[in-house]
């Protein structure tokens, strides 16, 4: 599985509030229930609960649209979407899916028919008496048991799209239907270009207009054509997650020019103009940079300030900060840091003003680290870290937690909070050793770059298997895994 | 072979969705002119809670002794949800401040989706009870939804009422 679906999925299961699914697929089916009860009208029943899937969908996507910004956005990305979109949307694994692609003549994009085998939303439809909706009454063309759920997706991926600026949307429908006496769960996915999509939703307009019942106005809207990007947007362009393996490869000189093309483009400045504003500022330019990174961090999908409204992950996030403040420059040597220093000073050389340049080499690397870890601790305070409150060190807070025990007369919160203390323990263990994979990168990077080269001791370091990066997968899996049972 | 309903009981789901189209239902409802959408959830969760009964039982028996006990566990498997419950007189108060059902404020919507909650827990209550049949159990009714995030409380409180074995 690739890093962004392993991490859209840990997100939604962490950050979503879970019940058991047989609860949610029974709610499912009473809300189709309620909504025959008022239409006895089986197959327009069925539409009706495919809108209430989009409008709910499209209101969980439009309270969490940072998160949907992670995701690549072309249409023809819908098979790689739509394992997360399936997760996202029922917070259940998907099982074993086939899908074929409909060439579509002189378009940019085909269709996509999509075989899901096992569908929860029809699980044993029938074999309780309160599963009353007669889906036999339904019509072959009329969708089945997940219409709603099929809404839901179509929302989801089209919210992406939009969020994305793509001109293009994708329909999705139900085709065939378990509950209906098919082999499997199929659903069509139509790709749509904004003349298309403008037809579809008009046709849309219209099916609401003639209905006996009432349909509030649909969630479809029309392909912005001349939609104003904002500066995160654009800047997205530019770093993505695909891009990653791209930019590892990246000369100095070549990212250089990419900083220098991009702020020419966005902010119409000359990259030397540009820096000239933070002349005799270096050391708040540092600030700023670790300030930007948080918060660039922070723009992919709320990824920091949404954990950090709970605050006992504020807290522990607090620690693992100010953790890290104090023992960097204990893990990585000093030499190292001036080297990163060094590198800095390279990078500016050529887009700042010399003089820049010259007060910004007179740095230690100590100084470096200091201003961006003050900058960064700035933008963790915005997002919500209070470091005001923290103690001195994370057993005081423990210490802390524990006297609060002894407090509480109802013995079930005791019991509980007994039963998540070891769970954070174990969250602070693991985020210590994450910081100590992290740290000791440098001296990983420096042996592996004496027998190898850069280039061959960055990939190595990073690899999925071995290195860091497979490290620090396994580590946030646990991390995730004790967050989701604390929550429960 | 497709998943059965035992299976679907040991699976976990996230409900953002499921929870805002509760919310739609409710103006679908209220557009259609139907008034009566407090009795329309209860009764949602009454069914809910006869299906749930057929993959799950969490013990034979509810009396006055255990029956916070059984509420609690009954909302830790479904809702995954921790509760505070108090009794006082005949009156069960159940707080929730992680509802699964009501997350958001709606000026639009004058009722709470804990009503769900409401029917499916009087119900599982009573289902147990019924089975038993043994003279000391008691039953539960659904009396009020007393605070709701969806009607802009800070958390939810559902309010039941204790009848005894003999009064059903």
């Amino acid at each position: 599985m690739g890093t962004f679906k392993w991490l859209m999925k840990k997100i939604t299961k962490v950050f979503g509030h879970s019940t058991n699914a047989l609860f949610y697929t029974s709610l499912y089916r009473e809300i189709l229930n309620e909504i025959n009860d008022i239409t006895n009208d089986e197959e327009q029943s069925i539409k009706i609960l495919r809108e209430i899937g989009k409008k709910a969908a499209f209101e969980s996507c439009e309270r969490h649209s940072g998160i949907f910004k992670l995701m690549p956005g072309t249409p023809n990305k819908v098979l790689d979407y739509f394992e997360i979109l399936f997760s996202v949307t029922l917070g259940m694994e998907m099982g074993e899916l086939s899908y074929e692609e409909i060439p579509k003549e002189g378009a940019k994009y085909n269709d996509y028919v999509l075989n899901i085998k096992m569908d929860p939303m029809c699980a044993g439809y029938g074999d309780d008496p309160e599963d009353t909706f007669d889906f036999s009454k339904l019509s072959e063309d009329s969708e089945g048991c997940s219409a709603g759920l099929a809404g839901m997706l179509e929302s989801v991926a089209n919210f992406i799209l939009k969020i994305k600026k793509s001109d293009y949307r994708i329909g999705i429908s139900e085709s065939k239907c378990i509950v209906k006496g098919d082999d499997c769960l199929q659903l069509n996915c139509k790709v749509y270009d904004h003349l298309e999509w403008k037809e579809f939703i008009d046709s849309k307009a219209e099916e609401r207009r003639t209905s006996d019942f009432y349909f509030e106005e649909g969630v479809e809207t029309e392909v912005e054509q001349e939609a104003k990007l904002d500066f995160f947007d654009k800047l997205q362009e530019v770093i993505t997650l695909d891009k990653l393996d791209e930019l590892l490869d990246e000369p100095l000189e070549s990212i250089k020019q990419k900083v220098a093309d991009l702020i020419r483009d966005k902010m119409n400045l000359e990259p030397e103009k540009f820096f000239d504003y933070f002349r005799n500022y270096e050391d708040d330019m540092m600030r700023i940079i670790g300030f930007i990174l948080v918060h660039l961090m922070n723009e992919y999908g709320g990824l920091i300030e949404k954990p950090l409204k709970s605050e006992t992950i504020a807290k522990v996030a607090g620690y693992a900060f100010k953790h890290l403040k104090e023992m960097v420059l204990l893990f990585i040597p000093l030499d190292v840091v001036g080297d990163y220093n060094q590198l800095f000073v390279s990078f500016l050389d050529g887009l700042a003003p010399p003089e820049m340049v010259e007060n910004v080499r007179q740095f230690s690397g100590k100084d470096t680290i200091t201003y961006i870890f003050e900058g960064a601790q700035i933008a963790f305070e915005n997002l919500g870290i209070n470091f005001s409150e923290l103690g001195e060190n994370i057993w005081e807070e423990l210490k802390r937690e524990r006297e609060d025990e002894l407090v509480p007369s109802e013995q079930s919160m005791m019991e509980r909070t007994q039963e998540k203390f070891p769970r954070v323990i174990q969250i602070i263990q693991e985020l210590v050793m994450l910081l100590n994979e992290i740290l000791t990168l440098p001296i990983r990077v420096l042996i592996s770059e004496s027998h190898y080269g850069i280039k061959s001791a960055v990939k190595s370091v990073v690899s999925e298997e071995e290195g860091l990066y497979g490290s620090v997968r396994e580590r946030m899996d646990n991390i995730f895994d004790q967050i989701q049972e604390i929550r429960k | 072979m497709n998943y059965t309903k035992a299976d679907v009981f040991q699976a976990e789901a996230t409900m953002n969705q499921m929870r805002n189209a509760i919310y739609h239902l409710a103006r679908f409802m209220d557009k259609n002119g139907k008034t009566d959408q407090i009795k329309r959830l209860r009764r949602m969760g009454r069914n809910i809670a006869r299906t749930i009964f057929n993959y799950w039982k969490p013990i034979y028996m509810v009396t006055v002794v255990n029956v916070k006990d059984v509420i609690s566990t009954i909302y830790k498997k479904i809702f995954i949800s921790n509760v505070a419950i108090e009794i006082k007189d005949d009156l069960i108060s159940v707080k929730e401040n992680n509802c699964a059902l009501c997350k958001y404020h709606y000026e639009d919507v004058n009722i709470a989706g804990c009503e769900i909650t409401l029917g499916l827990i009087s119900e599982f209550i009573s289902l147990i009870s019924k089975k038993s049949k043994d003279i000391s159990s008691i039953y539960l009714e659904p009396y009020k939804v007393e605070q709701s995030k969806a009607l802009g409380h800070a958390s939810c409180i559902q309010v039941y009422k204790i009848k005894s074995g003999g009064a059903l």
